[in-house]
């Protein structure tokens, strides 16, 4: 029998070596990547509703507060999702003829809730509190981005632990005055990090990154 | 990766009940639909308080006043099964797409209107009632969104003043059980409310024709104004029918004992305050009846270690619970404790209580006890009168409960340690008395329609009465009951029961006061109320509940705006100034007495006596179908999902049976295969048969079918506690049972190892330089330790727990209210055999001595909070770790499974989800459970956690306030449904807080403090008050193992 | 050949000649590679069929305890850890021999650790592969625990706990098995070659040429061939005391009375190599005589290991004497109660004197050369102290954990059939794999033979391949 490999083979040989070793470390290394791409945390992925509702008209047109709708988002952990008859408070009125607003119209007429598609969401083992945050002087647009400027709702923040834990370890990026936490706008005025600070102090924020201020 | 997070570890979703519109759908009040009558309770007439203090400075509270006029207040079961329909659609809608990753293709559902006082994602409490044998108990609910979830004591309330018991606290999962009774029926037939209506007018019309002589009605005992008011309306129109009140676990023997006595029924009412001394012939005050849980309060405030510390002697013939608690305990068959008392009568007389005198004669024959023991107890009584107390327990016959009150009146001890009121129902027997006359009725064909809302008497009534055959000659027999049970299937028409906490009535505390009984929930079944089933028979069967308690209040009600004291008595829990004054001068006639009693006393019967207890777990078996009773460990045996026939050793070993053996227990030729079971301190020559078990109907639900043995098999009517005669013999056969606690004592095989529970007589408690406090010092304060231990001093708050052994009964309502604060899974009898049982509080308990002068001690044991946390150092993937403030916190969610934290905890307090216990929860019996706290699947390991949800919530809520937690704001579930407040949590960061004395106290000592885990939970020694004049047994215990529990 | 040399001269160490009979190359390769040519004999099916059906119950083992989850087995509060760990242990210990001899034995030139050491380094091999089983299976949500336990940057951004020795374990053992692995391939590489010269078949030619890597057996070949296989031998050395040392430390480093000592590591290591030898025994004894290789795996062989089980027994059974004097002499209630009242007459106490008769009594009769020296005596022996060692793991796993502190929570354990089945399952995965070796690869590095065979022919003070008789 002749000879079975061929001097090319131990070229050969070498390289499928490298790709294995390669792929070993590369996969992993990948995983790792892609979970903390954009789209992997769902974000920059506008949300279509059943009922084609323009945060920008209602917030910027209108200047309509944020709290108006989420209504309970400083006394309660959940922001609150308007009741239909909040709805109907003003669509009575205005736009009261609107095919657009039928569903709404329905929803109250045949006492069916709307159903909102969620956007944002955290595991159900994280007990996310939106009272304390918007007490202490966290602004709206910290975690969910410029919503004034939003057609449909989109994800602005990754969500992950990582993310959560940067600011319960440095507050003091995104804290503001209490009565501007609706404010998309709102900058500080001087040196961020300075002001930050003093903002700690005098909303008396203590932030926690013990495991049970979030999981329980 | 946190992807694979959100589909394991995953909790049954809390977002999704939030969202979840059940009630609002169900009960809501929606212009022009008719609301459900629990809606408008709910979200209307209700002035709810989101804590106990609120309440107090919650002022009217404005659009609260009822914006429904009375009229749409109508019941209309439709809609609430509607809403329960939709509830399910949304929640299988949720589930589906549940798994969802970071982008969650998920639902929120809103509410189409908001009931002004909800804030999703607040609960808030609303205080209720609940009746048992006829008297209330209140309570305060916590309601998520409309879901009821958590069940406390009304501190407002007299009799359970801020406690609760352990039943009670299993309510919540009673009221989302899935085997409830959910369709009203006519034989197989299912049929509306309005059409059964209609057939029982056309059916009163009839009865009417004879002044209503063939109507019966069975009910439980009550003493609801509003129940009786119906009654007298119902005999009004029908004069000739008849109210039976019937409970199979019923106290006549107080009232007929008291009738003896002083010459008409009346009712003991006890007041431990100031008992200095206290006699209890056979009764388990401390665990039994409505009394019970203030009871504790008051006995455990006079137990605190001082010269003045109360003393307590029990006979019984098995342990209990207050017996377990006795400083002297002496261990007597139920038919021999008439003879003790009245030889205590002829004592005491010669100690110069010339009002006993004429009772002197009644002691005679063979005396069974020790004389030394009941010469040191009378002269303890004698030494304390007008502060002692003597207590007859329910099993034990009229004659002792006369005998008692001859004995409190002659000490002196009336007005002040007990005192005698009128019955606060019209009919005071309910026993088998009065159910043997209506059998009489029944079997003569006198009675042609019967309504039995009574708890299923097929099941309780005594044998020889047949029940469920003489049903048959019943041409109406309508059931109302929450499940189809045996009654249920004996029965023509099955009127499915709305739950205690569905349900809109009224109930009276043993003193009389008040509570209004208010929905939590639209009835989940649309289930009927009892007094709808009345108003039915006075043809306003389609008034609504809601409407016929406030007509009747509103009758009652004098002067003033009626709405705004009824928003404040649902409330406040109760009705003020409702209460009802003892009667003052009661005076015994003794020689009269004598007279009466002395034929009752003497014994004519022999042979073995065969003993029945109320089970203190499921009652007369109405809770029978409720898995967390089912699962709790029994206060004394720790046997779950069983009952079982106890023996004493010596009567064992003389019949050769062993435990887990099981026996034939023959009675007047009726028998029972029992598993038999050893147990400390049980009186020789006796069977002890627990009652409520072995439920075989169709009807009944899965959890309750052929656990246990049906003891009541054996009960007849003329000795339905007691009775001598019974034979019990080997089968050969062995039974598995499930025990929680193999050992009975600290020192199995005679091992030498510290004794966990300490405990200490008073007189070396009170001397600062006694071997006692010798003991103590060195179980506390620092160890040498080789690195600086970690300084909490700084920080907010420095959580800590202590628990006081000298309160503790072993009563464990904390037990149950753990599990149901925390979610936590129940396993069943084969995983408990394995080892495996969840709930995070475990009772241990102890017997020390022998069967004579037997005593136990009771010992929770949860997660200690060690500082040096051995759990932690070893998780691989840091799942469990310290708080900043010294919570040694358990992450489930990054749980591996492991167990190596459980291996590496001295105290075994860990539990671990071996298995997937949550696969079989109903969508129903998913809205009962915690929104706060994660439900754990398969493979996660959990704990204690010092309700850590409460501490979060508290932390938030104040800190928005701008101030923090003051001590005793914030409560832990265990704490809370404490009765006797033997469990202390607060911050020892703060030097006046209660739990920063408990653990300044001279009593505090570490539970295996010499491992050097400086455990946050501190335990303070029990103290006992022994009588010099009797011999002290060893405190702990050289006394001999006492036998294991079965394990092959 | 070398001169006949008058017997008297012979090296009274070298009692026993390690290779018996007149080899040349040629035969020592025919002999030692025949049983790869030869066609597999019903004996072989046999046994490689019952290995199938116990690899299948591991199997069926496996997914039942994958879909239940660990309530499948007997475990509970307090006994959270039992079978599963105690297999691990097992398994981990019986790969120590293969470690010892090619590592240690090497460096110290032991020249009889030739004929047998391919044999034990597949063992190890195998073992370690059984033995990895557990530590993913036995947790409660393995799905995590395969990459939660790996330190890499996650996004919630916590680490695996550095403290934690069950995160020891994890490198501990994958770098035992990776060094384990590479060692005994590279042994491997010549026979290979030998193997894919001599092979008749394309496709058997092609599957030994790509594992022989290309290997000429040139000069330089051989002297890098050298260096490797003395650097991993260097490198493995420790990695006989590391493993078993880190395991043991799951126990050391708790609290339990029963684990909580510091002579686990020197007492878990000599158990894991006597347990170890104990299994080569057990398999080497049937191999040697099936696959005529006698003449190469001699008494001398046999002896030797015996005498190794007789030293590391010993160690084993001062361990045990330690932890009861200990338990005594430190005063500590709890201990004291673990071995004097648990272990000598709690309810598991049978298994504890099981252990001791296995474990300290059997090891005895090596004493005496006759025992040591009989083929049924030593193959029996060697069966009792593999039972031995499990009992002892089962002591320290189950008994202990069983009742150690508060009374209230001593619970009895029992297993259930899952964990009856998964232990059988790994002996069938063991079996199955080295019954694969054994048919397919040569049972005994063939190079090294040839090699001694060599040193011996010109080492004069060696025996002359006991031509002399």
């Amino acid at each position: 029998m002749g000879p079975l490999f061929r001097p090319r083979h131990n070229t050969l040989a070498l390289i499928s070596l490298f790709v294995v070793a390669a792929g070993a470390a590369g996969v992993p290394a990948g995983l790792m990547v892609y979970a903390r791409t954009p789209y992997a945390r769902g974000m920059q992925d506008p949300i279509e509703q059943p009922v084609q509702f323009d945060h920008r008209h209602h917030t910027r047109d209108e200047g309509i507060d944020c709290r108006y709708c989420h209504n309970t988002v400083d006394k309660s952990p959940a922001a609150g999702i308007p009741a239909t008859q909040l709805c109907l408070n003003c669509h009575s009125q205005v736009w009261n003829k609107s095919p657009i607003l039928e569903p709404v119209r329905q929803s109250f007429i045949q006492n069916k809730p709307m159903e909102w598609r969620r956007v944002y969401k955290v595991p159900e083992f994280v007990y996310f509190n939106h009272s304390i945050h918007v007490n202490k002087g966290v602004g709206c647009v910290s975690c969910h981005g410029r919503v004034d400027q939003m057609a449909a709702v989109e994800k602005a923040t990754p969500l992950t632990m990582s993310w959560c834990l940067e600011c319960h370890r440095r507050p003091e990026a995104n804290l503001r005055p209490v009565e501007e936490v609706v404010n998309m706008d709102w900058k500080p005025d001087g040196d961020p990090v300075a002001v930050g600070r003093e903002l700690a102090a005098k909303n008396d924020v203590h932030t926690r990154t013990s495991c049970t201020t979030c999981h329980r | 990766m946190s992807c694979d997070d959100n589909k394991d570890a995953r909790t049954k979703d809390r977002d999704r009940r939030r969202s979840l519109p059940v009630v609002d759908k169900s009960v809501a009040p929606a212009k022009g639909a008719a609301p459900a009558d629990g809606g408008n309770g709910l979200w209307r007439s209700q002035r709810p308080w989101r804590s106990i203090d609120e309440r107090d400075r919650q002022g009217a509270m404005p659009g609260a006043a009822n914006e429904f006029p009375a009229g749409t207040m109508d019941v209309d079961d439709n809609v609430s099964r509607r809403g329960f329909m939709q509830l399910l659609s949304v929640s299988t809608a949720v589930a589906t797409v549940g798994a969802a990753c970071q982008k969650p293709n998920e639902k929120i559902v809103p509410f189409v209107r908001r009931p002004e006082e909800v804030t999703p994602g607040n609960p808030l409490h609303f205080a209720t009632a609940y009746a048992l044998e006829g008297y209330g108990s209140g309570l305060l609910v916590e309601s998520h969104e409309g879901r009821p979830t958590k069940i406390e004591g009304n501190p407002a309330h007299p009799q359970t003043i801020g406690a609760t018991t352990a039943i009670e606290q299993a309510l919540i999962l009673g009221l989302y059980d899935d085997d409830r009774a959910k369709q009203l029926r006519q034989g197989v037939t299912p049929i509306a409310w309005r059409s059964l209506l209609g057939q029982i007018n056309a059916n009163n019309a009839k009865l009417a024709e004879n002044r209503g002589a063939g109507l019966r009605f069975l009910t439980a005992p009550t003493t609801s104004p509003l129940l009786l008011d119906l009654r007298r309306r119902i005999l009004e129109r029908f004069p000739q029918a008849k109210f039976v009140s019937y409970s199979s676990v019923a106290d006549d023997g107080a009232v007929d004992g008291a009738r003896m006595a002083f010459g008409k029924p009346m009712v003991p009412r006890h007041r431990l305050g100031s008992a200095d001394v206290i006699l209890s012939l056979d009764s388990d005050f401390l665990a039994e009846g409505p009394e019970q849980t203030r009871l504790s309060r008051e006995f455990a405030a006079r137990r605190e270690p001082s010269p003045r510390m109360s003393r307590l002697y029990v006979v019984e013939p098995a342990v209990t619970v207050t017996g377990a608690m006795a400083d002297h305990r002496l261990r007597m068959q139920g038919t021999e404790v008439g003879s003790f008392v009245a030889g205590l009568c002829s004592v005491l007389a010669s100690r110069g209580l010339e009002k006993l005198a004429p009772l002197a004669s009644l002691s005679h024959g063979e005396r069974k006890w020790d004389m030394k023991w009941l010469v040191a107890l009378a002269g303890d009584l004698e030494r304390h009168r007008g502060s002692s107390l003597v207590i007859a327990g329910c099993r034990q016959p009229p004659a002792v409960h006369a005998l008692a009150a001859a004995l409190n009146a002659a000490l002196g001890n009336v007005g002040v340690t007990v005192e005698y009121g009128a019955p606060l129902t019209p009919d005071p027997l309910s026993g088998p008395a009065p159910l043997a006359a209506l059998a009489q009725d029944i079997a003569a064909g006198a009675v042609d329609t019967l309504v039995i809302t009574a708890a299923n008497p097929v099941y309780t009534a005594p044998a020889d009465f047949k029940f469920a055959k003489l049903l048959e000659r019943v041409p109406n027999s309508i059931y109302f009951g929450l499940n189809e049970d045996e009654t249920a299937a004996a029965c023509k028409v099955m009127v499915p029961a709305a739950h205690a906490l569905e349900t809109w009535g009224d109930v009276r505390a043993t003193d009389g006061t008040v509570s209004i009984i208010q929905p939590l929930i639209a009835p989940l079944w649309g289930g009927i109320q009892e007094a709808e089933l009345y108003a039915a028979f006075i043809g306003e069967g389609d008034v609504g509940a809601n409407k016929l308690l406030r007509r009747y209040w509103q009758g009652q009600f004098k002067g003033g705006e009626f709405d705004a004291h009824w928003e404040r008595w649902l409330a406040d829990g109760i009705v003020p100034d409702t209460g009802v004054a003892a009667e003052g001068g009661v005076a015994v006639d003794g020689a009269a007495l004598a007279q009466t009693v002395a034929p009752l006393l003497t014994r004519t019967k022999s042979g073995m006596e065969i003993a029945f207890v109320v089970d203190p777990k499921l009652y007369d078996g109405r809770f029978a179908n409720n898995a967390w009773l089912q699962e709790l460990p029994h206060p004394i045996t720790k046997l779950t999902w069983d009952n079982a026939a106890m023996l004493s050793e010596t009567t064992a070993k003389a019949l050769g049976i062993e435990t887990g053996d099981i026996v034939e227990v023959t009675y007047r030729d009726r028998h029972v295969d029992a598993p038999a079971m050893i147990v400390p301190g049980h009186v020789d020559d006796t069977v002890t048969l627990p009652l409520g078990y072995g439920r075989t109907g169709v009807g009944v639900g899965g959890v309750a079918k052929d656990v246990g043995f049906n003891a009541g098999a054996l009960r007849t009517s003329d000795n339905p506690w007691y009775d001598r005669g019974a034979t019990v013999a080997k089968t050969g056969r062995r039974f598995k049972f499930a025990i929680t606690q193999d050992h009975w004592t600290m020192s199995p095989d005679g091992r030498v190892i510290p004794p966990p529970a300490v405990e200490g007589p008073i007189e070396e408690v009170l001397k600062r330089d006694s071997k006692f406090h010798e003991e103590i010092e060195v179980r506390r304060g620092p160890l040498p330790t080789i690195h600086e231990p970690v300084d909490y001093s700084k920080q907010a708050y420095k959580w800590a727990m202590s628990i006081d052994l000298n309160k503790c009964t072993g009563c464990s309502a904390c037990v149950v209210a753990c599990v149901s604060e925390n979610n936590i899974n129940v396993v069943g009898k084969e995983n408990v055999w394995r080892g495996r049982e969840m709930q995070w509080i475990r009772v241990d308990r102890y017997f020390s001595g022998n069967d004579d002068s037997l005593s136990m001690i009771t010992q929770p044991l949860m997660c200690v909070h060690c500082e040096t946390a051995p759990c932690e150092y070893v998780c691989p993937v840091n799942a469990t770790v310290h708080s900043d403030e010294g919570l040694n916190e358990m992450v489930y969610n990054r749980c591996i499974g492991t167990r190596y934290c459980s291996n590496n905890c001295p105290y075994k307090v860990r539990r671990f989800n071996y298995l997937n216990y949550i696969a079989d929860y109903t969508a129903v019996r998913e809205l009962g459970m915690n929104p706060d706290v994660t439900v754990r699947t398969r493979g996660i390991m959990e704990k204690c956690t010092y309700c850590v949800q409460r501490i979060e919530r508290k932390r938030i809520s104040t800190r928005i306030e701008g101030r923090t937690i003051a001590d005793g704001e914030l409560e832990t579930a265990c704490q809370q449904s404490c009765p006797t407040r033997a469990i202390v949590f607060g911050s020892l960061n703060d030097a006046s807080s209660k739990v920063s004395q408990q653990h300044a106290d001279p009593r505090r000592y570490d539970l295996l403090h010499e491992i050097g885990t400086r455990p946050r939970t501190a335990y303070l020694a029990r103290v006992r008050n022994p009588n010099p004049e009797l011999h002290v047994p060893d405190a702990h215990g050289a006394g001999q193992e006492h036998g294991k529990g079965e394990h092959e | 050949m070398a001169a006949p040399h008058p017997s008297v001269s012979r090296d009274p160490l070298e009692p026993q000649p390690l290779i018996e009979g007149v080899h040349t190359d040629k035969t020592i390769n025919d002999s030692l590679l025949a049983h790869v040519w030869r066609g597999a004999g019903k004996g072989w099916f046999a046994l490689f069929s019952v290995a199938l059906a116990m690899l299948g119950l591991l199997v069926i083992a496996i997914s039942w305890t994958l879909y239940k989850g660990i309530g499948a087995w007997g475990n509970n509060i307090p006994v959270g850890w039992a079978f599963g760990i105690i297999n691990f242990v097992w398994w981990i210990g019986i790969g120590h021999a293969g470690t010892l001899i090619s590592a240690i034995l090497l460096l110290f030139q032991q020249k009889w650790r030739t004929s047998i050491n391919r044999f034990a380094e597949a063992m190890t091999l195998f073992a370690v592969i059984c033995a990895l089983l557990f530590p993913l299976l036995h947790t409660g949500r393995p799905w995590f625990a395969i990459y939660w336990l790996m330190p890499y940057p996650s996004t919630n951004g916590i680490w695996p706990q550095f403290k934690s020795p069950l995160t020891w374990d994890v490198f501990a053992v994958s770098t035992y098995f990776t060094i384990s692995l590479l060692f005994w391939f590279l042994g491997l590489v010549p026979d290979l070659a030998a193997l894919r010269d001599s092979s008749k078949s394309k496709t058997k030619r092609m599957v030994y040429g790509l594992l022989a890597m290309g290997w000429r057996g040139s000069g330089r070949h051989w002297a890098e061939y050298k260096w490797a296989y003395v650097l991993l031998a260097g490198l493995s050395t420790p990695l006989v005391l590391s493993v078993h040392t880190i395991v043991s430390f799951d126990f050391a480093t708790s609290v339990i009375p029963g684990w909580h000592t510091t002579i686990f590591p020197p007492y878990f290591v000599a158990g894991a190599v006597f347990s170890g030898f104990a299994m080569v025994m057990t398999w080497m004894v049937p191999a040697r005589h099936f696959l005529g290789l006698k003449h190469v795996v001699t008494m001398k062989h046999l002896e030797n290991m015996n005498k190794i089980m007789l030293v590391t027994g010993m160690m084993v059974s001062y361990g045990y004497i330690m932890e009861h004097f200990i338990a005594w002499y430190s005063g500590d209630p709890y201990e004291y109660a673990q071995f004097f009242k648990t272990r000598w007459g709690g309810p598991m106490s049978g298994i504890f004197y099981l252990m001791v008769f296995c474990n300290v009594v059997t090891p005895q009769i090596f004493w005496f050369k006759k025992a040591r020296t009989s083929i049924p005596v030593m193959w029996i022996a060697s069966i009792f102290i593999n039972v031995g060692m499990w009992c002892e793991r089962f002591n320290i796993v189950i008994t202990s954990l069983h009742q150690d502190f508060i009374p209230s929570k001593f619970e009895n354990y029992s297993p259930t059939w899952v964990d009856i089945t998964l232990f059988i399952g790994t002996i069938g995965l063991f079996s199955t794999l080295f019954l694969l070796f054994l048919k397919f690869i040569p049972a005994v590095a063939v190079t090294e033979v040839k090699e001694l065979r060599h040193e011996l022919a010109h080492d004069p003070t060696a025996d002359p391949v006991g031509e002399t008789h």
